[in-house]
């Protein structure tokens, strides 16, 4: 059992080798080579995991709980499981057993800056993760699709992978295929690339993410059937998310008793949160910026303690959890936890990616939702009705709101909108609209008196005298 | 916002006689990206990527040139090239700039810069200047929240940028070579 409130003690696991406050500073952060890599303990993990068997690689991944770090939380582990078996006398990647693992690098999300670090400053950690599930699930090509406007960081990816290449991690000579891998698995070429984005938000869903990689349009898919059975070209694909893929670089080094021995259970019943996450500070706080800490940390001591306070001495007023689809924690909620339970205690849809973007009591809430909402009509796909012209009506409702032209029955209409948009009312094909969804009716449900304050007032017609 | 019908296959397309596609990189293309796809519209975003790099933006022709190195109809590039916003499929200024507009950005004072910007350069957001060096766009987050307001002029990313420093950025883009 771990602990059931975070300690108070910070941990790096993921910043070993990327300087970050209180550790170290972020301004002597640099690109770390394969040699420094190396020197700092790199790739001991990979040769670890290549002594075991497949299987047990994936076991001991799903004993440690590593839930998605890309928003969704979903244990790494079991989504691995969900794999079918290479099939009989084949290895990955002869003809017609081709497995892909599609790694998702397209952090977009709005307030959400934690995987650029990991690219820019320490990409091999994420290329020894890429290794790892290779051999764990048996993949044979590992696509890292980055989003478009992470120049640098695709640039810094692409020298990493060079660099692998030349020493044997993946390529004709890789690790999978030397006698590096006397765990029992099957032998075969491992290859990894770097597939750039286009300035696309829906291409960080997975199956829409598939269709980019296979030169489509990013359009979701409907699903099943999944990716694990038919994915990237219509064969077995795993997607992972870059923050997860890191995390198996300690799994596999020292166990998944390291891993689980930070972070917190569950308060109330659901599934752990185990491990650190790489949590990016955003919005009116003093030292905004990318940090590592247990997951369970409360919101106010990280931005009290660690990021020195709101700025300008201003009071909390409102916070975003992860990303703007995650809704909205009210003033009141200052103290909420960061770490998978927060979903369900807070009233927001969940963690999400862990960078909250925090508000000061001189914000004003309802351009806070027009900004959302326009984040929404600009990046809807367009598949779905609902979605595509809802977000646009939604958009309209909240112009109307800032500018002081809404009478009373907008709002409600504005939640009515919202409410009936998404996959969970079951309207639209991915998730992108359930995050317009709650992002508008948190906001609206916690701060109504804003948005009420902004209304027109109504006109009523009253007759002197009258009885 | 991609589904806003933008010009389709069925316009002129204006044809010169060299081909876009030159020896380097068809070769680059065929070399480097087709053997990483199982099929070979998995090469398609790299390729546009390679002819917007080389030209500043994807001509009509290129396309159709891209869709027969491909073995795919004309129509169906068109179809993933509309989608994605960072192709420009009309001509632009030699340097984009563009001022990220998203959550932390806007509320850390985005709407001064893109004021500056504008104001300096005299056009508006989605405007190119008349010597064809610069156009603004403003764009939803640009991955650097912690350091907002941020803005990315070519392949560039300026973090924390205060409105007076803008025409200094500006005039040290201008100087150096487009991408």
């Amino acid at each position: 059992m771990g602990k059931t409130a975070y300690d108070g003690t910070p941990r790096h696991l993921l910043c070993k080798r990327i300087p970050t406050p209180p550790f170290g500073d972020w301004n002597d952060r640099h690109y770390v080579d394969y040699d420094e890599y190396v020197a700092t303990g790199g790739y001991v993990a990979l040769r670890k995991s290549l002594a075991q068997s497949p299987d047990a690689v994936t076991q001991e991944v799903k004993k440690a709980v590593v839930r998605g770090r890309g928003g969704a939380g979903f244990p790494a582990g079991v989504k691995w499981t969900f794999l079918p078996p290479v099939p009989e006398g084949k290895a990955p990647g002869d003809p017609g057993a081709e497995r892909y693992l599609a790694v998702n690098a397209d952090e977009s999300e709005p307030g959400t800056f934690k995987d650029r670090l990991l690219m820019e400053f320490d990409p091999h950690q994420l290329l020894e993760g890429i290794a790892i599930c290779c051999h764990a699930c048996g993949l044979n090509k590992a696509y890292i699709f980055i989003r478009g406007e992470y120049y640098l960081q695709a640039e810094r990816l692409e020298r990493a992978l060079a660099e692998a290449y030349e020493k044997g991690i993946f390529g004709e000579k890789c690790v999978q295929n030397s006698d590096a891998n006397s765990g029992g698995g099957p032998r075969f070429r491992v290859d990894c690339y770097v597939h750039r984005g286009a300035g696309a938000y829906i291409c960080g869903e997975e199956t829409a993410l598939l269709e980019a990689i296979e030169g489509k349009r990013g359009y979701p898919r409907i699903k099943p059937p999944f990716p694990a059975v038919e994915g990237l070209f219509g064969r077995p694909t795993v997607i992972n998310n870059v923050e997860t893929l890191c995390h198996l670089t300690l799994i596999m080094d020292e166990g998944a008793e390291a891993f689980m021995a930070q972070g917190v259970e569950s308060t109330i019943g659901g599934p752990p949160s185990y491990g650190t996450k790489l949590m990016g500070m955003s919005g009116h706080v003093e030292r905004p910026g990318c940090y590592e800490f247990e997951l369970g940390i409360p919101l106010r001591l990280f931005v009290e303690e660690h990021c020195g306070g709101m700025r300008n001495g201003k009071a909390f007023k409102a916070a975003i959890p992860g990303g703007v689809s995650m809704g909205i924690l009210g003033t009141d909620q200052y103290d909420a936890e960061l770490d998978f339970d927060i979903g369900r205690k807070y009233d927001v849809l969940g963690l999400g990616t862990a960078c909250p973007t925090v508000f000061d009591e001189d914000t004003d809430m309802v351009a806070v939702a027009r900004n959302i909402s326009r984040f929404y009509k600009h990046e809807s796909c367009g598949q779905c009705t609902p979605c595509r012209e809802g977000s646009g009506w939604l958009y309209q409702l909240l112009c109307r709101l800032t500018d002081g032209d809404a009478r009373a029955k907008d709002l409600d209409l504005t939640l009515e909108l919202a409410e009936s948009m998404g996959s969970m009312p079951g309207t639209t094909i991915c998730g992108l609209a359930d995050g317009n969804n709650f992002a508008m009716r948190t906001i609206i449900q916690k701060f109504r008196s804003e948005f009420e304050a902004k209304l027109k007032p109504a006109f009523v017609t009253a007759t002197v005298g009258a009885s | 916002m991609p589904w806003i019908t933008k010009d389709s296959g069925t316009i002129n397309i204006d044809r010169r006689d060299e081909p876009y596609l030159n020896d380097t990189l068809v070769a680059e293309i065929r070399d480097k990206y087709l053997p990483r796809y199982e099929r070979k519209a998995g090469a398609l975003l790299p390729a546009l990527h390679l002819v917007q790099h080389q030209y500043g933006w994807i001509p009509h022709q290129a396309m159709v040139e891209i869709a027969k190195l491909l073995d795919m109809a004309p129509a169906d590039v068109i179809d993933t090239a509309s989608f994605y916003e960072e192709y420009w499929l009309k001509p632009k200024g030699k340097h984009v700039v563009a001022v990220c507009r998203s959550i932390a950005c806007e509320f850390c004072g985005q709407p001064e810069l893109t004021d500056a910007v504008r104001e300096h350069l005299g056009v508006d957001v989605g405007e190119t200047t008349d010597d064809n060096e610069f156009t603004i766009i403003e764009l939803e987050c640009l991955g650097s929240c912690g350091t907002a307001p941020v803005m990315l002029v070519d392949h560039d990313l300026y973090e924390n940028v205060k409105p007076e420093q803008v025409a200094e950025i500006l005039t040290k883009a201008k100087a150096a070579n487009a991408h």
